[in-house]
Order: structure tokens, then sequence, then C-alpha cells
């Protein structure tokens, strides 16, 4: 039963099959989370919404019609609840970098450092270019279906994500660039020896 | 190639969809263009982003909304009990209220009044007091016809808001008035009599208002509305409260408890 694919899991549930709905919960919770933890940076929010996509998709199953990619249909009703909730509970603060999850400690020193400069460079770039990034790269969603999801034509979607890429990197850039530059100004004053110690020698 | 003819195509390469062809033309591009090489490698690392967990707990939250969801469900037999069960929710919300359809129509029919006040308005205009007063009395009528339709309305609930809808105004309408006391005394839910009773005495000062519940007890046949009846009269102090009681302890077929309440008040009013 697992293995069978979300589209048919919907159809039983949609059928009055409520307890099938569990499978799909196992599947999407972490993939829903994460897209509403990494576009908000707010855990409790995040679960809030995953259960609410899950409350919605109970509600609204009588809509779902057979041929509809369930991911594609799921992250529409996620984009609502999040639209949703924001309209009734206005934000307000702006993302703290703190908010972020932490990253697990890697092989590489390197690697590590990399992805928290690009977790803080995608937390930068403006909601609706951070959404298709993480729509397209960690849900997997194909580009048609995006499109349908935001409204837009196939071409339009391609040129979001180029400028959300553009801008990320560009983020990426100036936010390494300036850890190197407290790098070097850290080494510096490690090579400089103290002031006191100058004269009296 | 140029930037702008490899970003048409970078968005597919990133997913492996171009023809050989295309592709070819994107990686000797790559090889010479620093910036679009560097998106390409942005792009593979955002894989290294961690995966955050959702809190063990959710899978437990989930299964009890899903219970709580489906208990829901198998406890509503089909048919309008859903209205009847909410009739007993006294302070409803005022949104869920303009999302039904009862709701929906007195939206329609608030908006329609606006318009053509404001058509008027610009067609002929008036002194800034007159329309003002104007607007004032056509509000005032609408309130009333939501409160009157509502009072109309089959369900149950329907008519609890409209009752709780009367309560706004602080003068009420003699149209309203009168649908009140049909409310009181023939209303099918005990809930909506009550809750129109509660509506009515907030203008017990007004002599005929006064005397129009208190003629309803005679005619009154749910216990707890006679109950209410009878600690009203009492409050009030109503001059003919003993005649009141006397004729309804003659009554036939009165309930035991209505009759040991008619006891306690005369004792009361001695």
């Amino acid at each position: 039963m697992t293995l069978a694919p979300d589209e048919d899991l919907m159809l039983q549930v949609r059928d009055g099959a409520g307890e099938t709905l569990g499978v799909l919960f196992d599947r999407y919770q972490t993939p829903l989370f994460n897209f509403y933890s990494k576009l908000t940076g707010d855990r409790t929010l995040s679960e809030d919404l995953v259960q609410e996509v899950f409350l919605r998709i109970l509600k609204y199953r009588q809509s779902y019609r057979p041929g509809t990619p369930f991911r594609a249909w799921v992250y529409q009703i996620a984009r609502n609840a999040r639209i949703d909730h924001f309209r009734k509970f206005p934000r307000q603060t702006a993302l703290e970098p703190e908010m972020l999850p932490p990253v697990l400690p890697t092989d590489s020193a390197q690697e590590q450092q990399e992805v928290e400069l690009l977790q803080r460079a995608l937390q930068q770039l403006p909601e609706e270019k951070r959404e298709i990034l993480l729509l397209c790269r960690f849900q997997e969603l194909k580009y048609e279906e995006i499109a349908v999801l935001l409204g837009c034509e196939l071409n339009t979607v391609r040129t979001r994500i180029h400028r959300a890429l553009q801008d990320l990197r560009k983020a990426f850039h100036q936010l390494a660039h300036g850890t190197m530059l407290k790098k070097a100004e850290a080494a510096a004053a490690e090579s400089i020896p103290p002031r006191g110690g100058r004269h009296e020698v | 190639m140029k930037c702008e003819h490899i970003a048409e195509l970078l968005p597919d390469y990133l997913q492996g969809r171009l023809s050989a062809e295309q592709h070819h033309h994107v990686e000797a591009h790559l090889e010479q263009c620093a910036d679009c090489s560097e998106e390409v490698v942005i792009w593979r690392k955002l894989s290294l982003l961690p995966v955050d967990q959702p809190d063990p707990a959710s899978r437990a939250r989930f299964e009890a909304m899903l219970q709580a969801y489906q208990a829901g469900r198998s406890s509503q037999p089909e048919g309008g009990t859903e209205w009847r069960k909410r009739a007993f929710v006294w302070s409803w919300n005022v949104f869920h209220w303009l999302r039904s359809p009862v709701g929906a129509m007195a939206w329609s029919a608030a908006l329609l009044a606006i318009g053509v006040f404001a058509g008027l308005r610009l067609a002929n205009p008036k002194p800034p007091s007159l329309d003002l007063a104007a607007m004032q009395s056509e509000l005032a009528s609408m309130k009333q016809l939501v409160v009157l339709s509502m009072l109309q309305q089959q369900s149950a609930s329907a008519r609890l808001e409209g009752v709780t809808w009367s309560t706004r105004d602080q003068q009420l309408d003699p149209q309203v008035l009168s649908a009140l006391l049909h409310t009181l005394r023939y209303d099918a839910s005990v809930d909506v009599r009550l809750a129109a009773l509660d509506a009515l005495s907030r203008h017990g000062r007004q002599p005929q208002v006064h005397k129009a519940i208190l003629d309803s007890l005679q005619q009154q046949q749910s216990p707890l509305v006679q109950v209410a009846l009878i600690d009203l009269l009492l409050e009030w102090r109503d001059p003919d409260a003993a005649q009141r009681l006397q004729a309804l302890q003659q009554a036939p077929n009165l309930n035991p408890t209505v009759r040991q309440r008619v006891e306690w008040a005369r004792s009361k009013l001695n």
C-alpha cells in the first residue's frame, strides 16, 4: 500500500478512506515542513501550517480530480494556507538569522561554512524568489507545475528561477566576501603584537 | 553564446532537460563564463542545505486531528442538524455569519442599498446634513430588513442570529418588535424564544413592550420560557404580577416545576 502512487491514495481519501491520509502525511510532512521552515524561518508556525494543510486536504478532498498530480495539488493548498495565515496575522518581525535551523556538522569545515553562508544568502532573497527556488530545488516540482501554481507562463517560471539564482549568487558572494574580510582582519589582529609590548623593547 | 541566451536555457540545463546539442552549447559557455558557472555551482550547493526534521509529536497531532475530524463527521447525520446544534452556540461569530448564505444575502442587500443611495446622492446633490440623515435612515431600514428576513429563516440558528442582530440597535423598530414578540410566542425552538425574550427585555421600560412581554405568559407553552417570564415579573415589580401569577397557576396541565416557581414568586410578592 505504501508503494501506491500519491494520486491513488488521494483518491481513496476522497472516497472516504480518511486513514489513508496518514500515508500521505508520512510522505509529505517533512518536505512541507521544510518548505515552510526555509520560507519563514519559524519552526512552530511551520508545524502549524503543515497540520493546516492536512486539515484542508480533508475538507476539500472532494475537489481533488483524478489525474491531478498530487504534489502540485498539495503545494497549491500549502501556498494558500500560508497566504491566508499571513493575511490574518501580518508579520511583525523580519526573519532573523537566529531563527535558522542549526547546520549539522559535516565532514569538511569549509563545506559547513558554505552551507551556513548559503542559508543566510537564501534568507536575504525576497520571499517570492526564495519560494520559487524552494519549489523547484527542494520540493522537486516540475516547471510546468510551478507555472500552474504561480499562475504564470512556463517561460516566466524559467526567467524567475534564473533571476532568483542570480540574486542568490550575488548575496552568497557578498556574504563570503564579508566573511573573508573578517577572517583577514582577525588574522591581521593576531599577527600584531600588543601595543605596550613594542615600546618596552 | 552570450549570457542572455544561456539564461533561457540554464533552468532546463539544471534539470537535465536540454537536448544534447543545447546541453553542449551551455557547457561550452560555462567553461568561459565565471558568473554563469557559479550559478550552476550555487544550484548544486543548494542540495547541501540540511533537511529540517519536524517535531516527532507532529504525527500524533495529525492523528488527533484526523480522529476529531472523522468523529465530527460521523456524529453529523444528513440534513440540517448541524444548524440545530449550532443553535446552542449563543455567541456567534460575525465572520462566520458573513460567510453563510444568509449573511451573503444580507450583505448583498446592504450593498445594493448603499449603491442605490450613492446613485441617488450623485444624481441629486442635497445639503450634507440631509444626506447623512437619509443615509442613517436607509441603514436603519436595512438593519430591520436583515433582522426581519433572518427571523423568518428555516434554521433555528439563523433565527437566533436574527434575534442577536436585533439587539444591536438602541431603538426598537415597531416591525422588529412585533416580529420578536411573534418569535417569543410561536417560535419552534426554545432557545430562540429565550433569546427573543432576552432581546425584548432590554426594552422593558417601554410600556407597550413591557405589557406585550408579560401578556405572552398566558400563551407560553415552554416551561423554560415560562420560568424566565415569571422571574421577569418579579424583577420588574409588575403591578399586575399577583393577578398574572394567579391566572397562570389556574392553567390546566401546568408543568410542576413552573407551578413551584409560581408559588415561590407569589411568596416573594407577599
